[in-house]
């Protein structure tokens, strides 16, 4: 009974990987240089929440900006978009042969910055699904008891036209 | 322009700049509390309505900002009287009676309603 | 990862356009993993979408900056609307053309256009997308959440890379 609750409490910790194909089980770990969800903390029906720590090793924020490092705000997006894919993907009615990616975005606002040393909890919500055109709502909050709002939008995922 | 056109267009100019439904914008709709704007969306709104009336609105026309940022009318977040009496003379579109038992200034966004916004845009179309 | 999402500035209309490129190579780390390859598909490398979205936000920003030398902060507030048709590849050539909206002390609105087409040709650009974004100039942001932080007095956004873009497009 013990090792069941230990494994329940590992599998809010996985990181961010993705069974490889519904047949075969076996887990998969893509190249994460580009992942922005460090940890996965809910993940229910039609919403997820996960959260991301910020550095000063991620080195584009020598960048961004050089005297005063802040998270990007398209790297907030990126981070629901993520945490959405993620969400979307885990569905038998995401498509297997396309990535989905951003297709959309609507009243993307930002709320304050986010500096190296800070974490972020992203969550989406699964609005409505369009044929394939998939609805969410976002938000990027501290990860502080005041829960600041540091970004939240609308936006959609779609199949990637190539 | 009749009071229901000029709701008509400022319900165009909510729903593009708020990403909310038509059926929200309600006339006693609090554009902070019930369709979630905040600052930004306050100058988004009023460039909008610029471009929608053909009219300008200059700074702190339609919303207080350097209101308050001034310590006479604001004091540990609590709008003063002298803040008070400016808020109704400048902003004849809002309706300050409940926001007077709690002037927080923090709280004064919840008081723009889309009626608010509708008599200010009535307003400055009699001038 | 730079931080550099804009390769050339190749037209300024001070205060109203400024159109600017960004060549898309295999050569940017992030495509490798967007999307690397998986059990059931292979490697798919595409220009996230967020990454278009900051080419654009460099480019109005710039425009901003530029309408009111360099003297605020000119920081990203809001993404009213952005969508995109169709997927930018490595080998394609993006151009953004940024149109100032509004403009006044507290913050500015830009509606820009995303186009793309095959690096290296002659083919005409074709439009892949519209990004409308909204500046706050920091500092002299209206918030009526009061909310405070600690923003640096001086011009943090406008730094040497920009500087660099900027002389090496030919622009002053």
């Amino acid at each position: 009974m013990f090792w069941l609750v230990g494994l329940n409490v590992l599998s809010k910790y996985e990181p961010f990987c993705r069974s490889g194909g519904k047949a075969s089980g076996t887990a998969y770990c893509p190249p994460m240089h580009f992942s922005l969800v460090d940890k996965v903390i809910e993940q229910a029906e039609g919403r997820i929440v996960t959260i991301k720590n910020v550095t000063a090793a991620e080195e584009y924020l020598q960048d961004h900006f050089p005297t005063f490092p802040v998270l990007p705000g398209v790297m907030m997006l990126e981070s629901m978009v993520q945490a959405a894919r993620r969400l979307a993907e885990s569905s038998s009615e995401a498509p297997t042969q396309v990535p989905l990616v951003l297709g959309r975005v609507r009243a993307l606002k930002y709320g304050r910055f986010v500096q190296p040393g800070d974490t972020i909890r992203i969550e989406v919500e699964l609005g409505k699904r369009n044929g394939d055109e998939w609805d969410f709502k976002g938000s990027v909050v501290m990860a502080t008891p005041e829960r600041e709002v540091a970004a939240s939008g609308r936006f959609i995922l779609r199949p990637a036209r190539v | 322009m009749t009071r229901d056109e000029i709701l008509s267009k400022v319900r165009t100019v909510l729903v593009d700049a708020l990403a909310v439904d038509d059926e929200d914008v309600t006339p006693d709709a609090s554009l902070t509390k019930d369709l979630g704007a905040e600052s930004i969306d306050f100058l988004d709104i009023q460039f909008k309505l610029e471009q929608a009336f053909g009219f300008k609105i200059a700074q702190g026309e339609m919303f207080p900002e350097d209101l308050l940022k001034n310590p006479e009318f604001v004091k540990e977040g609590k709008v003063t009287p002298a803040g008070m009496a400016q808020l109704r003379l400048r902003l004849p579109h809002v309706n300050f009676a409940t926001f007077e038992s709690d002037p927080q200034a923090a709280k004064l966004g919840q008081m723009f309603t889309v009626d608010a916004i509708v008599t200010f845009v009535a307003n400055k179309l009699k001038k | 990862m730079r931080w550099m999402w804009i390769d050339r500035v190749v037209e300024l209309v001070p205060r109203q356009k400024l159109v600017a490129i960004k060549n898309v190579s295999l050569a940017e780390e992030h495509l490798h993993d967007h999307f690397a390859a998986t059990p059931t598909r292979p490697a798919l490398p595409i220009m996230p979408a967020s990454l278009i979205l900051e080419g654009m936000a460099q480019t109005a920003g710039l425009l901003v900056g530029h309408a009111g030398g360099f003297q605020e902060n000119v920081v990203l507030a809001k993404v009213g609307n952005a969508e995109w048709s169709r997927e930018v590849v490595p080998g394609m050539t993006i151009r953004y053309t940024a149109n100032m909206i509004q403009y006044d002390e507290t913050g500015s609105s830009t509606r820009g256009v995303v186009e793309a087409r095959d690096s290296g040709s002659d083919a005409p650009f074709v439009q892949i997308g519209s990004i409308d974004i909204m500046f706050s100039h920091a500092g002299h942001a209206m918030d009526l959440k009061g909310l405070g932080q600690n923003i640096p007095s001086h011009n943090f956004v406008f730094g040497e890379a920009f500087k660099t873009l900027l002389r090496t497009s030919g622009v002053s």
